[in-house]
């Protein structure tokens, strides 16, 4: 019996460090782009930093933790830069980055879904970012589309002229570590 | 008149057009940046041009129907119209790969007054005062 028993402590143990191994971890390139939309405004987040593990056959062990700098914002006009700077919306002096830490990731038919804090004006709502991944070689891309309501972070005022609903598109190309 | 109306339009034009590629060089010098995409050299001088020569008509108008009073009317237009055309520059969406639209305004603002400036530095030569 205590055979039995030790022998499915190693075996479990090896399974959990076998798994946790088998996570690729991923550099981001410089071709990253990160883009916003809605109604009345619309530009690029231009830095983007972070730790990418991730295994398209083991979602398990996988992990984003990625940073954008609120002050990279790019709206290709400068009021609507040092608007969206200002304390009024992302309050880039107070509140720098734009924080998203994935808690799970699933496999769902041919794409992924990441569910996971993503931190934004000093508040932190749990979020879920659907995603593709596709291997290139020696490298990938992430790829994701999804929609943040400012007002849940209260960025802006909610009856500004600008859309609540903030349409997110996210490409990230990356190489093998 | 209109004759040398347009003489002072096109050549106030092409004055104020070559002193804003001047303008151009010294600030892309001066602050790194220069538009040269979105602001080409031709296109300025293009647009200076044709706003000499709309002042060239629009004065040839008002001398012609407003007699005395239409350059003093004219003078006030041109530059009521010279402080509306900044709203453009202030308000332009540029190219998302444009790492600093901050520095546009500045580069611009300027140039939209030179016309008017060239116009009325140059008309005492071509169009004498009425006595």
């Amino acid at each position: 019996m205590k055979k039995i028993i030790l022998s499915a402590i190693v075996l479990s143990s090896l399974a959990a460090i076998f798994a946790f191994t088998l996570s690729q971890n991923w550099q981001i390139t410089d071709q990253y782009n990160i883009t916003f939309s809605t109604s009345g405004a619309s530009g690029i987040f231009k830095k983007f930093t972070g730790s990418i593990a991730f295994d398209d056959q083991n979602t398990v062990t996988s992990k984003f933790d990625v940073t954008i700098d609120v002050n990279s914002i790019n709206t290709g006009n400068g009021m609507q830069n040092k608007d969206a700077k200002s304390a009024e919306w992302f309050d880039a002096a107070k509140y720098p980055v734009i924080k998203y830490t994935s808690t799970k990731i699933v496999k769902t038919g041919s794409s992924y879904q990441s569910t996971g804090n993503l931190q934004m004006h000093g508040i932190t709502k749990q979020i879920t970012i659907p995603f593709t991944f596709k291997r290139t070689g020696s490298g990938g891309e992430f790829d994701g589309v999804f929609t943040v309501n400012r007002n849940d972070f209260n960025i802006g005022k909610p009856d500004a002229e600008v859309g609540t609903d903030i349409k997110l598109t996210v490409s990230v190309p990356v190489i093998k570590k | 008149m209109f004759k040398k109306s347009l003489l002072l339009g096109v050549i106030s034009g092409l004055l104020s057009g070559i002193v804003s590629v001047i303008f151009q060089k010294v600030y892309a010098h001066s602050l790194g940046s220069d538009f040269i995409d979105i602001v080409k050299p031709v296109n300025i001088i293009s647009a200076s041009l044709f706003g000499g020569i709309l002042a060239a008509v629009g004065f040839w108008l008002f001398d012609k129907w407003l007699k005395t009073k239409g350059e003093i009317i004219f003078n006030f237009i041109f530059i009521i119209l010279s402080f509306a055309s900044i709203l453009w520059p202030l308000a332009v969406k540029l190219p998302l790969t444009v790492d600093t639209p901050e520095l546009f305004p500045g580069m611009v603002i300027p140039m939209h007054f030179f016309p008017a400036l060239a116009w009325f530095t140059l008309k005492p030569i071509f169009i004498k005062p009425q006595k």
